[in-house]
């Protein structure tokens, strides 16, 4: 049982941060790069969504979702792509915030500096992301940190439907409320492995970036 | 030969526009060219458009008008004052330089070597870019911009922050390498002596335009204005009257006080208002008889030493004064506040600018 659940959370989780990965770091290298009207008013729209609550989100995805609604059509409720989706827009602002950060911590001419020499766009972009690797690191640990121990939008929208959509958090909740405590601790025990795991990589990460 | 001739950077009528918050700055440059192998030193007060003359020469910045042409279709590389390190190997930021140039992976490794080799840095190719000291990321710097075999290296503040032996060090190799390679280098400074050092060519730029190019010495000798005079080190600009002089022309002081000049008689007529300017190197300091002509007595108020030049402040027909002596040799050490000396100047190194009345 635990290892289903366990890896339905991976599936689930992972499935939303490769998405928030792929658009996210692009759209933060862009925010960060260039300069352009409109630009903070979608700057802070990523800081606000940095700090929005969960629950709020998947509330957002369900009212999007349920039947009658704008997309109800699509028969999502309840689904793994719907614990995706309220996932993707949980982590989508914290791998864009801080990938934003990270690039605008680089020298005002850093862009001038490397087109001088001629380097091809493509070549440049490359070069880039392996300046800004750290903050990319933490960007992806921080994104998959936020949605890993998130329950308040994947129980509203995955409904914790066994073998289907029941992740260590929802498991957690309905274990701890039916009184089965020891379920609860054996799978809260494998999440905080989880979590010590990615505080042990980012701590790693923060190091190399000091060295 | 005619190919050797052509310059290695042209700019026509070039008009860049930078407008910020705070104010709208317009550099307008009607005519530069860079010839192979010659330094071009350009200085300016601050805000005079220096960074932005280089910027738009090196093709970062969108042109509102005029035309740049180089040889080879080579653009100039721009070394800026701050360089930034890419993350890796000093031997990887030559060889990030050169992604776009298509060369074959021996004649790159063969580039990163020689370039790196010319600015004294081979012996920390393997080691992290990050890591490098000031003067050593300089040379990263020089040395990755080298690599690309531009048309012109442009440097901004090639020198700043550096002690004194790492900038001799870094002069003389940038001088060596870029001679021998025939490269053209314009560079920005605001230190004059610098500029002087290196320089074939002056060029002043005040406000984004350039107020006088030209060979070095003609600038220093021959400034455009009081303004340039100044900027150059032509400290005294006196005050007169042209007179006719048996030399040519000479400029009354006051009443008392002339200073012949090798001016032509007609550039200006008896009794215009004008400015005598004379550089401090200029003026010959003596007890007794200096060379030169004698313009009169005048008395020492301060004297003060770097070391190696020493500049003594003097109160002559009522203006301040200056005068430099080599420190630590003949006059210069024993020299002080109060004394009475007889200063002379060679006519052809009095420099004549009109004066508004």
């Amino acid at each position: 049982m635990i290892l289903e659940v366990t890896l339905n959370t991976l599936l689930v989780c992972g499935a939303a941060l490769l998405v928030a990965v792929s658009i996210g770091v692009p759209l933060g290298v862009w925010l960060g790069a260039r300069r352009f009207a409109g630009r903070s008013a979608l700057v802070s729209v990523v800081n606000a969504g940095m700090g929005a609550p969960p629950v709020v989100v998947g509330l957002l995805v369900a009212l999007l979702l349920w039947r009658h609604q704008p997309l109800g059509f699509l028969e999502l409720m309840y689904t793994r792509t719907a614990m995706v989706l309220a996932q993707l827009l949980i982590a989508l602002p914290l791998v864009t915030g801080i990938t934003l950060a990270a690039v605008a911590s680089l020298d005002e001419e850093w862009d001038l500096q490397v087109r001088t020499l001629g380097v091809p766009p493509l070549w440049r972009l490359w070069l880039l992301l392996r300046e800004i690797r750290p903050g990319l690191l933490a960007a992806v640990i921080a994104g998959l940190g936020g949605i890993l121990s998130e329950v308040g939008a994947v129980m509203l929208v995955g409904g914790n439907l066994e073998g289907e959509t029941r992740v260590l958090t929802t498991a957690i909740l309905m274990y701890a409320s039916m009184g089965r405590f020891e379920q609860a601790v054996g799978l809260a025990a494998v999440l905080l492995g989880l979590m010590l795991l990615l505080a042990a990589l980012l701590t790693t990460v923060q190091q190399v970036e000091r060295r | 030969m005619s190919e050797a001739r052509r310059p290695s950077l042209e700019a026509c009528g070039l008009r860049v526009r930078r407008v910020s918050r705070r104010n709208c700055f317009e550099l307008r440059v009607d005519a530069l060219s860079l010839d192979p192998g010659e330094l071009l030193a350009v200085i300016g007060p601050n805000g005079a458009g220096k960074t932005t003359l280089l910027q738009a020469l090196a093709g970062l910045l969108p042109l509102e008008a005029g035309e740049l042409r180089f040889a080879d279709a080579q653009p100039p590389v721009l070394v800026f004052q701050r360089p930034i390190a890419l993350v890796g190997s000093v031997a990887h930021n030559v060889r990030s330089a050169l992604r776009g140039a298509r060369l074959e992976r021996a004649a790159v490794a063969a580039r990163v070597t020689e370039a790196l080799a010319h600015f004294g840095i081979a012996e920390l190719a393997q080691r992290r870019a990050h890591g490098l000291s000031g003067g050593e990321l300089r040379r990263l710097a020089l040395a990755r911009a080298f690599a690309r075999r531009p048309s012109a290296l442009l440097l901004d503040e090639p020198f700043e922050d550096l002690d004194r032996a790492a900038q001799d060090g870094l002069i003389d190799d940038l001088e060596r390498v870029t001679r021998r390679a025939g490269l053209a280098v314009a560079l920005v400074t605001h230190d004059l002596r610098r500029a002087v050092r290196v320089a074939d060519r002056l060029a002043v730029l005040r406000e984004g335009r350039l107020e006088q190019i030209g060979a070095l010495d003609e600038v220093l000798q021959r400034p455009g204005s009081p303004r340039i005079a100044r900027l150059v080190g032509m400290t005294n600009l006196l005050p007169g009257v042209a007179r006719p002089a048996p030399s040519g022309l000479a400029v009354d002081v006051d009443g008392e006080h002339c200073i012949e000049t090798r001016a032509p008689p007609g550039a200006f007529a008896p009794g215009a208002p004008v400015w005598a300017g004379l550089r401090p190197e200029h003026i010959k300091i003596d007890i007794g008889r200096g060379a030169g002509v004698p313009i009169g007595k005048g008395a020492v108020e301060r004297v003060r030493s770097d070391g190696a030049l020493c500049t003594v402040a003097l109160r002559w027909s009522g203006h301040e004064i200056q005068a430099h002596l080599v420190a630590g040799r003949g006059l210069a050490r024993t020299i002080a506040a109060g004394d009475g000396v007889l200063l002379s100047v060679r006519p052809e190194d009095v420099h004549v600018l009109p004066r508004e009345a």
